[in-house]
């Protein structure tokens, strides 16, 4: 009998001990980079990300019929003295100002392809962080249709973040406001330049600006495009709160153009004159 | 026949673990706050004190952690280590402690949580040290999580053990 719960316990540590040392052994050769272990996760978000991108379009079907049918029904009830033809009319009608909605966004989307910033396409963003360490969306294009890692993720009100990881046919974006995140970013008015650096929270921090004293609340930067990421011209944000000065630089905090918290399309920059030339699409981004 | 059933078990538990990471990958991009949740953490915690089995916990938090890092950008290996020790250390509790008990729950989910957010944090730094977060910042994040997980853990422990007991 102590012999078979030795085994057992025995057995227990071997499985703790080989889970522990695979996951180790992945780390350490991210971190090492002498092993390409890039294939896990493409394989990972191309068996995973379509069930995701399913859950997504199902949730999203529902909550149109729901908006579309259901609400309509509680009020149908309220109503009960209007006419039936009357309550199909306005269904019509939510579904054709849905659909102006939708074209709307897709025109500006449309209007920013064609502005000559490069090469573009428009992606879903289908998926956020589900482990809560990163600021990451995951959206419905990867390598099949051009994005690869580095490439510039936008909105028409300013930019997202940068592709880190591409499998085949989806993509790991890092938004702006991740930690790790920097951008090289140019004052709209005075052409200064800096870094703006996401802090992990809802704001963005500026820093290494060539000088800070006649900076503003509501003052605009734009891309400045020497990180060879972004475009240069795009807009990055504006100053939300300046603080005192620590050691060089005056704590400036800049609150993104984009709507970071409610992201459905975005545009994904595949080639622009400055961009950084990536020698395998597959390979895991430099830094994460 | 005991082959089929033990691959229907094994079936269920695959399509349960990908169900869990994927809501919380959808749930925190519908509902920005749903972010401080760990749906997996709750599942690996609850798996650890139900099944009895330290292998399969183990198992079952690796898998979810590495399914996390996969779809979160992270460095991949951070959040299957944290998991993974978390599904085996919630096991060994399960046998040790009478984790039917409410309070014992919330400080198993508030220390696993405040545990994980650390490991996955020390993991990152030691691969990649040029992060910006500031600690005190991060610790803020934690105790939310930790707090919020361990209300929501106990809620759907509790909805699991009326349905379990209900289906047996």
């Amino acid at each position: 009998m102590s012999r078979t719960v030795d085994t057992s316990k025995r057995s227990v540590w071997i499985a703790l001990g080989v889970a522990m040392i695979i996951h180790t052994g992945l780390i350490s050769f991210q971190a090492s980079r002498r092993i390409n272990t890039s294939f896990i996760r493409v394989w990972m978000v191309d068996s995973l990300a379509p069930v995701e991108k399913l859950v997504d379009r199902t949730l999203h079907g529902v909550t149109h019929v729901w908006e579309n049918y259901f609400a309509l029904v509680g009020l149908h009830r309220e109503n009960e003295g209007l006419k039936a033809e009357v309550d199909e009319l306005r269904m019509q009608l939510e579904k054709q100002h849905e659909d102006i909605l939708e074209s709307q966004r897709l025109r500006k989307l449309l209007s920013i392809q064609e502005s000559g910033i490069g090469k573009t396409i428009v992606a879903r963003v289908i998926g956020r962080d589900p482990a809560r360490t990163n600021q990451t969306v995951t959206i419905d294009k990867g390598v099949s249709h051009g994005v690869k890692p580095d490439s510039a993720v936008m909105t028409p009100q300013g930019i997202v973040g940068r592709v880190i990881h591409s499998s085949n046919f989806f993509s790991i974006v890092q938004l702006v406001l991740d930690s790790q995140s920097g951008v090289g970013v140019m004052h709209q008015s005075t052409r200064r330049q800096g870094i703006v650096k996401g802090t992990g929270g809802q704001e963005l921090e500026l820093d290494y600006i060539d000088d800070d004293n006649d900076l503003k609340e509501g003052d605009v930067f734009i891309t400045s495009g020497l990180d060879r990421i972004y475009p240069k011209g795009l807009p990055v944000g504006t100053i939300s709160l300046i603080g005192p000065r620590r050691g060089l630089f005056k704590a400036v905090q800049v609150r993104p153009a984009a709507d970071l918290g409610r992201l459905v399309e975005v545009i994904c920059i595949l080639d622009h004159p400055d961009a950084v030339d990536v020698i395998d699409p597959t390979q895991e981004s430099p830094v994460p | 026949m005991r082959r089929i059933s033990t691959f229907g078990i094994v079936g269920k538990f695959i399509v349960a673990l990908i169900t869990v990471v994927i809501f919380q990958g959808i749930l925190s991009l519908k509902f920005k706050a749903f972010s401080y949740f760990d749906l997996p953490l709750i599942c690996s915690v609850y798996y650890g004190f139900t099944m009895g089995r330290p292998i399969a916990s183990v198992g079952i938090g690796s898998a979810l952690g590495l399914m996390q890092d996969s779809l979160s950008g992270a460095i991949l290996g951070t959040n299957g280590f944290s998991k993974t020790l978390i599904g085996f250390l919630a096991a060994v509790a399960g046998s040790k402690f009478n984790v039917d008990q409410p309070i014992t729950r919330v400080f198993a989910l508030f220390l696993f949580t405040l545990g994980d957010g650390l490991l996955v944090t020390i993991l990152g730094l030691m691969v990649n040290p040029t992060s910006s977060t500031p600690f005190g910042g991060a610790f803020g994040g934690w105790l939310l999580s930790a707090t919020l997980n361990t209300l929501l853990g106990l809620g759907l422990f509790g909805y699991y053990d009326r349905w379990s007991n209900a289906t047996t």
